[in-house]
């Protein structure tokens, strides 16, 4: 798994690639942006190939840290493949997921404008 | 020109509730899923590009639509949040959307289109905003209007809730009522007001009522009164007598011999009433009951479990036939096809071992016969044809002490046909073996 980070218009954007099963969802709980509660950030999955309940489980676990101190976690570009560990788990319900990541940018600076 | 389907799991939770095992978009409206009438109504829109979005799995439509390649469009899958408003969903698929117009569709909603009129001037309406709105939901333009196609005004577009059990019943009925004439409906019609489905039997005595709508691998036994305004899914059989008037009965549903069901739902052993929304669950398997869909797999596997019984009968069976037969044969007790009379020591040890039946069994090692099913050595299979008959060497009848008449063995046999399972039918003809022994020599 690679993890690339970027700043646009103040938002944090955290592009996912490859796999993240048991043996690389550790590292992604550890990742600055993602663990720390305060930030509201942007994860892009267009080149994520492989999520496993584990990786899912890391990234609902960050999302929530960030909804109880009032940040967001926005989720971009998902593919099929992802989507469907998201929709069988029934946890697409907990997201806001955005086809292009710059609309996720624009919305993620929309609602810390309005807090 | 796009469309967005946007559906929330509250929107159609009540529909979740009355078919659990069936996705709210893909629940039978007049044989049709909920769904394609909106993907029709976007297709006469002109659109060639549709998303479906929704808070729920979507998993049960994606491998119903695919990728829309059926309706020749491209169709697309999303998630959206509870809280969305149409905004929302707007800019969360804004590649999606581009700089052109989307139709919105959101809701759970029946749109009251008209597939003779031309509805492609909504692309190049002016102004964007609800074109038809209802409580639970609307039809909404959004983005800049599109060169127009059609000089056509835009035709009168109605949206009607479905909220409950009483409006989707009412909904299914007018669409019936309406027919093809408006909308693009399932099953061949050789005259208005009437739609038949593949692989559908009707019996000579049989009456079909206009309206009516029957799905595919439908059976209906003689005597059955279907309509009028009567809706049946597919994988139903209608048992003999039973008279279905403004009722839906949905897909894999048996209805028992000698029923009246009017102004209800049937899904499988339930009967609901729309009106008041009372369900009744039936525990009498023989009036009402679920149909399993018959897999192609199950069929296989079935065959494959009675030959190897068959083979295990053959063999252990071999030596007392070779014995018993050319004795019985000589002294003229044994007749093909009939039972062996209990006259003598011989003659029981061969009734008892129902070396009367040994014969057939080769039929079950071709695939000819099953090991239990309908009975065929009684000259009974002319009265059985059809695809819950399974001609056999032993019979469901005789696993049962009360089925003594014909007619008895006949609702014993239709039942168990449809319901059994391959393993279960071994246990079933272990005990058609034990009730043959002891109803042949009650001591």
């Amino acid at each position: 798994m690679t993890i690339t980070e970027t700043l646009s218009s103040g938002i944090t954007i955290v592009e996912l690639c490859g796999t993240i099963d048991a043996s690389t969802a550790p590292e992604l709980q550890r990742h600055q942006a993602i663990s720390d509660p305060t930030q509201t950030i942007v994860i892009d999955l267009a080149r994520l190939d492989f999520l496993d309940s584990s990786g899912l489980g890391a990234i609902i676990g960050a999302a929530r840290r960030k909804e109880e101190s009032g940040a967001n976690m926005l989720l971009s570009c998902m593919n099929q493949k992802v989507r469907r560990v998201f929709d069988i788990t029934g946890t697409v319900r907990l997201f806001h997921i955005f086809d292009e990541t710059a609309a996720a940018i624009d919305y993620a600076t929309t609602l810390r404008k309005s807090q | 020109m796009k469309t967005l389907i946007a559906i929330k799991e509250a929107d159609c939770a009540w529909m979740r509730e009355t078919l659990p095992d069936t996705h709210p978009l893909l629940a039978p409206l007049c044989n049709k899923p909920f769904v394609e009438y909106l993907i029709d109504f976007a297709i006469l829109a002109g659109c060639r590009e549709i998303r479906l979005l929704s808070d729920g799995p979507l998993s049960q439509i994606e491998e119903y639509c695919s990728n829309g390649s059926r309706w020749g469009i491209e169709l697309t899958y999303s998630n959206l949040h509870p809280s969305d408003e149409e905004q929302e969903l707007l800019r969360k698929n804004r590649k999606f959307c581009d700089t052109g117009r989307t139709i919105i569709l959101s809701g759970y909603n029946f749109i009251d289109y008209d597939k003779t009129l031309d509805y492609r001037s909504l692309a190049s309406i002016d102004s964007a905003g609800a074109i038809a709105s209802c409580p639970g939901g609307s039809i909404t333009l959004a983005g800049p209007p599109e060169p127009s196609l059609t000089d056509q005004p835009l035709p009168p577009v109605g949206l009607t809730p479905v909220d409950d059990l009483k409006s989707y019943c009412r909904i299914a009925m007018t669409t019936l009522e309406t027919g093809s004439s408006r909308y693009v409906l399932p099953g061949y019609g050789g005259e208005p007001g009437c739609a038949i489905g593949r692989n559908v039997t009707i019996s000579k005595t049989a009456q079909i009522h206009k309206p009516a709508s029957i799905g595919n691998n439908v059976r209906i036994l003689p005597g059955a009164v279907i309509g009028p305004s009567a809706i049946i899914g597919s994988n139903v059989i209608i048992d003999k007598g039973s008279t279905i008037k403004e009722s839906i009965i949905l897909d894999n549903t048996y209805i028992g011999e000698q029923l009246e069901i009017e102004g209800r739902i049937a899904s499988k052993n339930t009967l609901i009433d729309p009106e008041s929304g009372v369900t009744l669950a039936m525990q009498d398997p023989h009036l009402l009951a679920g149909i399993n869909g018959g897999a192609t797999a199950l069929v296989l596997w079935r065959k494959i479990v009675h030959a190897l019984a068959a083979a295990l009968l053959l063999l252990l069976l071999s030596i007392p036939f070779a014995i018993l037969y050319p004795l019985l044969r000589l002294r003229g007790k044994w007749q093909d096809g009939h039972s062996i009379p209990n006259a003598g020591l011989a003659e029981s040890i061969a009734s008892a071992l129902s070396l009367d039946r040994y014969p057939l069994l080769p039929g079950v090692l071709t695939g000819r016969l099953a090991i239990i099913g309908s009975r065929t050595h009684e000259n009974r299979a002319a009265n059985h044809a059809g695809t819950d008959c399974r001609p056999a060497v032993f019979s469901y009848a005789e696993t049962e002490a009360w089925a003594a008449t014909e007619s008895d063995a006949a609702i014993v046999e239709r039942y168990h046909a449809l319901h059994s399972t391959p393993l279960g039918d071994i246990g079933m003809t272990i005990q058609a073996l034990i009730n043959r022994i002891h109803y042949r020599n009650p001591t």
